[in-house]
């Protein structure tokens, strides 16, 4: 090996110089600055290889997933059989219910509910490369009328909220486990509301009511508030309620929730296409 | 990524590195954080995911030395910063990925040997460097951040994931880096 003058010492400092002056930028948060910018450029050049790589290699984790579980196909067959029959009575009930809300609603002048807010499907493009953040990257973004805040679920409920950075064309969903995605909830069919927060964990939610006073029960429901707590449209189903921990009439209680959510296998999401707060706030940036 | 090794052009702040080396680094890089972000971040070791760009650094620094180390380091760091959801440090992976990049391409000079296993150690202690000042600086800087408890758990599934990864990488990227290493002394 040969040695060369310098050791790039120069090199070393103009580099670090770089990465303070990034980092003092982004503590400014400067909205549509030059970091935006290179997050615009660096998605648009690491996208398409994501999405290559999550098109190529999502079909084989489902195959080998679905090799465990041939066993169960037959008997799971029968339950599914027996359950399509239950829900299809169901169905019919709920018509009816629905037409009646729908002529309350209009008669009361009530919020629009969250399940006739124009949505948006995507499709799960990446996980962010961190173990210590929880979020998904979408191949949907502001050219799409995806904005920070809006929410997202799928099927099974809850999932997140779309967080910056939000790129021409991905945008990125916090999941509700993360520590940092915490959302306004309510035990459903109750007022008492508080807060909902993860720690990453993905079966554990813990919720925290504010001057509750009356009784939570394992199995309860756990649902989002509605718009003046967070930002979440209201009723969103989140989880159920797993175990709670000391009075929940006392301030320091814990209610540990089951998410509906599968947060290991999010494959395709909703966006719901408007927010709680004002989307004219956010909406001139693209 | 076919480009045609042409004669680096030399000048005195990049040192020895070419332009075709840069493109090679580059496209190794946004390879490694594509792989790490999607197939990878599925393939986890109960639920933690490696971080294969930060293999792929310590491998160049390695191979090609301090210049390539930091220029690489630099690079994959910020890349991997502008894809966190905000509430995290844009510029945080840059800087630690710099200073480790240059450290492991000025410490390999005073390794041993060609020994197989030198690199295998050296990704495993800068590894284990790099998770531990990450977590510092972010609750240093104010960040939320989860138990140290946990962290210690995570930072240690990483070094064992990335030290298990670095066999499968390491001969990848020294293929690279010859192939674009300006004065070729030896190919494979």
């Amino acid at each position: 090996m040969y040695r060369r003058s310098g050791r790039g010492r120069l090199l070393l400092l103009i580099f670090l110089a770089l990465s303070i002056l990034i980092i003092t930028l982004d503590f400014r948060q400067n909205e549509g600055g030059p970091l935006e910018r290179a997050k615009d450029i660096s998605a648009t050049v690491v996208a398409p290889i994501q999405r290559g790589l999550t098109t190529v290699f999502r079909p084989v984790g489902e195959f080998f997933a679905s090799i465990g579980e041939l066993g169960g196909l037959r008997s799971k067959n029968q339950r599914l059989e027996a359950e399509l029959e239950a829900a299809e009575s169901e169905i019919q009930n709920a018509r009816a219910l629905e037409n009646d809300f729908e002529k309350l609603t209009e008669l009361h002048d009530v919020q629009e509910p969250w399940t006739a807010m124009e949505t948006l499907t995507a499709s799960v493009q990446s996980n962010v490369s961190s173990n210590y953040r929880w979020a998904r990257v979408i191949d949907k973004g502001r050219d799409d009328g995806i904005r920070p805040d809006m929410a997202v679920v799928n099927a099974d409920g809850l999932v997140g909220k779309i967080v910056r950075p939000v790129t021409e064309h991905t945008a990125t969903v916090l999941l509700l486990i993360d520590p940092r995605g915490a959302a306004g909830a309510r035990i459903s069919d109750r007022r008492d509301t508080g807060k909902i927060q993860g720690n990453g964990d993905n079966d554990r939610l813990a919720l925290e009511l504010i001057g509750s006073n009356s009784d939570v029960f394992v199995g309860d429901i756990v649902v989002s508030s509605g718009y003046n707590e967070g930002i979440f449209p209201p009723s969103i189903p989140i989880g159920i309620v797993d175990e709670v921990i000391g009075d929940v009439r006392a301030p320091d209680h814990t209610i540990i929730v089951d998410p509906f959510v599968n947060f290991t296998e999010l494959d395709y999401v909703l966006v719901l296409l408007e927010t709680g707060r004002s989307v004219a706030q956010d909406g001139d940036g693209g | 990524m076919s480009v045609v090794a042409k004669e680096p052009r030399p000048s005195s702040v990049l040192g020895e590195i070419g332009v075709p080396r840069l493109f090679a680094v580059g496209a190794v890089v946004i390879l490694a954080l594509a792989l790490q972000s999607t197939v990878l971040s599925y393939a986890t070791i109960l639920g933690v995911i490696p971080q294969l760009v930060l293999v792929v650094v310590l491998c160049l620094a390695f191979t090609d030395g301090e210049r390539v180390g930091l220029v690489a380091g630099f690079f994959g760091g910020l890349l991997q910063d502008l894809q966190l959801p905000e509430g995290s440090i844009v510029g945080l992976y840059a800087l630690v990925y710099t200073l480790v990049g240059y450290a492991i391409g000025v410490m390999r000079e005073y390794t041993p040997s060609e020994s197989v296993w030198t690199p295998v150690l050296t990704v495993a202690g800068a590894t284990a460097v790099v998770e531990f000042s990450y977590a510092g600086l972010s609750i240093i800087l104010g960040q939320e951040w989860i138990g140290l408890v946990t962290t210690a758990k995570v930072v240690g599934l990483v070094v064992l994931y990335n030290t298990l990864l670095t066999p499968l990488v390491f001969p990848v990227v020294k293929r690279v880096a010859d192939r674009y290493r300006p004065e070729r002394v030896h190919r494979w």
